[in-house]
Order: structure tokens, then sequence, then C-alpha cells
């Protein structure tokens, strides 16, 4: 390995075989250069005349972004893909975290540098916190092919895992019309859109863009007093509804008899999950006795109303 | 046309096991195909876990090895849903049937056809197994984590079975598969305590989602050859998978069933919903793109597997049993199979008293059901 200080320039980096990292912000980084310069030298490996940079993505973009003219580099003269990777590889992973996106193109570069698919599962998932199992692996991998947009949004989203694996059963096009949906909404909202949409388009084997563009969804759309966040939120329930339509039509039912007996939001009331069991609970909160017995005299006015008994008949 | 019997791609033998009658009995049924010894299984067995399509790799070949734990297992059934106090042999592991639900995609950590050819440490743990629970009448069977017939005139193990549980009542021994290999049980003496038991579908489902299974027609007509052999006979209709139209083909296999059975024969029919982990649902999508029964309106159970809408399951239990009781069937025991005590009490009109009333309901001498008192 040598050490040379070498025109920022010379550094080729359109060649991104080796990199991993794409989505970071510079500031901090630009700012301990100004103060301090660079410590830490990139590692760069010569390929076809040209220097290709292996590790310091973020070093050398933010050296570029100071007008550095030069910057000190290790040169490498390991000629094999993976094993040059491999030292970019170790030398973060002692260092540093890696986000869902960077395994993903970890796991990439492994599999397109030669390594063996079963040595990648046994021996570098683990290493990066992911399950040891083929579908794992497979799932990163898709990961990786997602459009640039998704990418960003995934990274600015900080999505998890979870939220984002729905978005490995749609086409590119399908992605980039989700898009604007899901970012308004949290993780679970999202996850749960996803797979309600999925879910319907498998089920009436209708196209998720068939779907997208329905005079109801569209109607959401084009609303002009609609929030982003609403507009996401409003087809989001839209779709649950579609997507189970028994349930929703007995929630439906079972609210709709809470506002005609005038049930009070301090009294709260509830179903079993899913109505998967008849039973039914009630929580209030009460500070002192007489708090106490009048929510309990509301609660026995409230049973005794005329259409109270049908709670219990829910269809 | 008849259904063609499995033969495995080739034999993975456990050094271990060369020597045991099992295994030479396995290679003398099987003649020409190509075996391997392991000697180290479980390296054998983590290579074959992570390659491409293992689960569908696994199901083309056989690995004879030993059962290193306990052969006898209670059910596991699940959490907050009644269960039935039911135990498992497992002997043989995983199917070469390719059913698009089978839990065993998820369950099984090791996905190759696996046969424990350690016999004789079976029957002494059956031995010490029955002894423990002397007097007592509970159900045991080989088919929970793999069909107890599919593999029969390879192992030939359910001669050996009835032969051991000949005579044991009031312990039930029960042979539970979707197979027509019924050679070597109409070649046996029947026993008054053995139940060879069918897992049955509406045909649309046998032939979309149940790969390398023979046709509903055969699985009962198999059945009629094996009571009028003089054995008794249980049927299983789960998983019922819900799509339009269901029940009324629901309803056609069991009028075919009841004219075909006497109703007489058959020792107990349960019924149970589709359901699963929601882990399991991504497998069916990757390994079953085609079909449809994922995407039914599920919901997560008490138990967290994803489930039927319980008006949807208990408007399907009602017209099955409504079915049954009316073809003749109103003595057969019917049971449910994890399903609530809600829906039993709506579904078939009481609600068993812990585990031990079932247990007595579904574990008396068949034939003797008239005399039960289900509370």
């Amino acid at each position: 390995m040598k050490k040379k200080k070498l025109v920022l320039k010379e550094i080729f980096l359109k060649d991104e075989r080796y990199r991993t990292s794409y989505y970071f912000s510079l500031e901090k980084l630009k700012h301990s250069l100004k103060e301090v310069e660079l410590l830490h030298p990139p590692l760069i490996a010569l390929r076809n005349d040209r220097f290709v940079l292996v590790s310091g993505w973020k070093r050398v973009l933010a050296c570029a972004e100071l007008s550095f003219s030069y910057v000190p580099v290790l040169i490498t003269e390991e000629m094999d893909d993976l094993k040059t990777f491999l030292m970019a590889f170790y030398e973060n992973l002692a260092t540093r975290e890696f986000s869902l996106l960077e395994k993903a193109e970890i796991l990439t570069r492994l599999k397109r540098f030669g390594e063996d698919e079963k040595r990648i599962i046994r021996h570098y998932m683990p290493l990066l916190d992911i399950p040891a199992t083929l579908p794992y692996l497979d799932t990163y991998l898709a990961f990786s092919q997602f459009e640039p947009e998704v990418k960003k949004a995934i990274y600015e989203k900080n999505m998890s895992f979870l939220s984002v694996r729905p978005l490995v059963e749609f086409s590119s096009r399908e992605r980039e019309w989700l898009l604007p949906l899901l970012l308004p909404l949290g993780q679970n909202k999202r996850k749960q859109l996803l797979e309600d949409i999925l879910g319907v388009s498998r089920k009436n084997d209708i196209p998720v863009q068939k779907i997208l563009l329905s005079p109801e969804v569209r109607a959401i759309q084009e609303s002009g007093t609609l929030t982003p966040l609403q507009k996401a939120d409003s087809i989001r329930l839209l779709l649950r509804k579609k997507r189970y339509p028994a349930f929703s039509s007995m929630q439906d039912s079972f609210e709709s008899l809470l506002r005609k007996i005038d049930w009070p939001d301090e009294i709260a009331i509830n179903p079993s999950p899913f109505f998967e069991e008849e039973n039914f609970t009630v929580t209030f909160d009460f500070e002192n006795e007489k708090q106490l017995k009048s929510s309990l005299l509301k609660l026995e006015e409230l049973s005794a109303r005329k259409d109270f008994s049908k709670i219990f008949k829910l269809k | 046309m008849p259904h063609l019997k499995f033969v495995p791609r080739k034999i993975f033998i456990d050094k271990e096991c060369r020597d045991m009658p099992l295994t030479k009995r396995i290679l003398k049924n099987l003649g020409q195909v190509p075996t391997e010894m392991v000697s180290d299984s479980q390296s054998f067995l983590e290579e074959r876990r992570i390659s491409r399509d293992a689960i569908r790799q696994g199901k083309k070949d056989l690995f004879i090895t030993s059962q290193k734990g306990e052969f006898i297992k209670p059910c596991p059934c699940t959490p907050r849903y009644l269960g039935c106090n039911y135990f498992i042999i497992n002997l043989d592991l995983n199917c070469p049937l390719d059913c698009s639900y089978c839990i065993l995609q998820h369950y099984l950590y090791d996905p190759i056809l696996i046969v424990h050819a350690n016999l004789d440490d079976l029957w002494k743990q059956l031995d010490a197994f029955i002894d423990k629970n002397k007097g007592r009448s509970f159900r045991i069977g080989t088919g929970e984590l793999g069909d107890s017939l599919v593999l029969d005139h390879i192992t030939e193990n359910s001669k050996d079975l009835i032969s051991y549980f000949r005579g044991k009542g009031p312990v039930l021994f029960e042979l539970k598969t979707k197979t027509v290999n019924i050679q070597n049980i109409l070649e046996t003496e029947p026993a008054s305590n053995i139940v060879v038991s069918w897992s049955l579908n509406s045909p649309r489902v046998a032939r979309s989602e149940e790969a390398n299974a023979p046709a509903v027609e055969e699985r009962i007509d198999a059945a009629r050859r094996v009571a009028d052999k003089g054995f008794f006979v249980g049927f299983h209709f789960d998983p019922l998978i819900r799509y339009p139209a269901c029940e009324e083909e629901y309803e056609s296999v069991i009028e075919r069933l009841l004219k075909m059975v006497s109703p007489k024969k058959i020792a107990w029919i349960s019924l149970g919903s589709l359901r699963f982990p929601p882990s399991l649902k991504q497998i069916i999508q990757e390994r079953f793109p085609w079909t449809q029964i994922i995407y039914e309106e599920m919901i997560k159970g008490l138990d967290g597997k994803l489930r039927y809408f319980r008006p949807s399951r208990l408007n399907l239990y009602k017209r099955i049993i409504r079915c049954i009781k009316e073809n003749g069937g109103e003595k057969v025991p019917l049971y449910l199979c994890m399903e609530s005590e809600t829906i039993w009490r709506d579904a078939l009109g009481w609600v068993p008293r812990g585990k031990e009333s079932l247990e007595s309901y579904l574990s008396s001498p068949p034939g003797n059901f008239e005399s039960m008192n289900a509370s």
C-alpha cells in the first residue's frame, strides 16, 4: 500500500464499482475538513490506468465541494476486485453502522465480484446483522435495484426493513406512482398501505395503476382542501375497506351504533381485536370516588338505552 | 388414472444408520435409486438449507437418519385457541406433496424428506409413554409433520405401527394422509383402535393448491376401500379455503363422502379453516405466485396467525356441519381444529370442558361414540 498526494481531479469518480454509500450529508465532514484537513486518506485502486476510489467517498466528495486541489490517498496494489472491495468493507465494518441501503449495496457488490452465494449468506450477512437466509439475501439484492428516487426516500425517511420490504413486490413504474403517497405516512401506515394495495390488486387481478387511477382515489388526490398527509391517509383508509370489506363493515356498524347511542368520548369501548372474540373492553379514567361513581352511573344509563344490546348482535 | 407413487431422486444415508433394518428395507424397496453416505449430517443439512429453491429440491430427495430427540410430542396446537390433546410421533418429516398452504414450509428447519430409521428407540419411547399414561384414552398419530402414508411403499412403517398399536386400546392411533398409498393397509388386519384418515378439500382446492396429491374422489375411494377392509376412517376438512361458491363445492364432497363411506365406520371428522403465521405468507407468495388464497380477507387472530374473519369462518363451518348431519352423519363425532370457544359454541353447540373433555370425546373406542356424553 503506497501513500501518495493525488490531484483530486485525477480520481475517476465515474467508476463507482466499489461504492456502497450514496445518500449522506457532507456538512459536518466539511466543517471538520476546514478545521483539521483530511486526516484519514481514502483508499484508491489503479484500474486501466485510472485512479478508482475504493473507500472514502464522503471524504473525497467533501474535499471536492471545498475545492481542495490535492488529497492524500492510499493506493493498493491489489488487482482482484473482490479482495479490494473487502478492504473497504472491513475498514467500514469496524468503524460504523451500515444503513439499510448500504447493506443492500454491499451484498450486491459481493455477488457481482464473484463471492460464493453460500459464503455471502453464512459469513457476511451475520456481520451485517441480517438473518442468514436466502430470502433475505434476495430481498436486499432487490432493494439495491430500486430507483434512485425511491432509495433517496428510504434514506430520508429512515425507512425500516419491514416497511421497505413490500416495495419489492411492485414494478419500477408502480413504485414511482406509489412514492408520493408513501412519503407523508409513518412506518406502520406506509407498510399497511403497500400491503393493502397489493392485496386488492392480487385478489381482484387489477393492476396497481388502475386502482390508483380509480375515480375514488382520484377524487381524493385532486381534492383542493386536503393536505398531502390527509390525502395519503384517506387513500390508505379507502384501500383498507376494499381489502377488509367484512371487517370494515362490522367496524362501521359498531361505530355507527356508538354514535346512535351517543356514547361519550371519555369512556372508551373497544371490541376484541378484529372482533375475534365476543367480549368488549371499557376503560375510563377517574381521580376520585365521585368521578368513578359518575362514570359507573353513566355506563349503567348507557347500557339501558334501547339500542345498546345491538352491540352484542353485530354480524 | 392411478396415482404415481413417490420415488426419490436420491437417497442420502446418515452413516450411523446404514445398518439399521429400516435403511435396508428402504434400499431394497427402492432398487436403483442412487445413494450417498453422509458422514456429517449437520453440515449436510446446513448446506441444503441455504440452497436456492431449497423447499422444492428437498421434496425430491430422501435423507435416512436417526431421531436424536423425542419421537413423541404433544401437538403444539396454537395459543389461545382450544386444543384437542393430540400427540404426534415425529417419524417422517416433510412431504413430497407440495400444498401451497402447507405450514411445514415455515415450520420445518430442514428442507428435505427425512425418514428416522431408529425404530427400536421409537418402540421403547412408545412403551414408556403408554405406560406413563396407563388407562388414559388419547389420540396419537404420525401425520402432523409429514404424510403418514406417502412413503409407506418405501418404508412399510404402517405395518409396524399398526402391529405395535393393535390391542393397545384405549389409545387411538391415527395414520393421516392425502394419498391413496393403501396397499400395506389393505394387507394388514384391522384393529378397533386404528384410524386411517384423509385430509379432504374441494376438488378445486385440491387441483390448484395440493400439487402431487391425488384427486379428492380418489382419496374418498381409498377411504372406502380401507373402511370396507374393516378399519375405522377419519376425515379432516382442513384447511377449508374460501372462494366464491366454495360452500356448495364442500357440500358436494361431503355428500359424495357420506354416500361412499358408511358413517358407522367414520371415527371423526374435523374442520379447520385456513390459518398461517404471517411469515408463511411471503413463502407462499414466492413459491406459488399464482395462488389467490393468501389474498382473501384474513385478520390477525388471537394467536397472531392470519385467519378468516370470525363470521366468515362460522358461516362456513355451519354450512358444512349442517350438510354432514343432513347426509347421515349426525352421529359422527365432529371437532374443530385450533378454534375459539365462541366458534365451538356457535358452530357445534357445545364447548369442551378443558382438554380432557375433548380428549375423552374423541378418544373413545370408535363405534361407541353414541354413548359419549358431550357437555
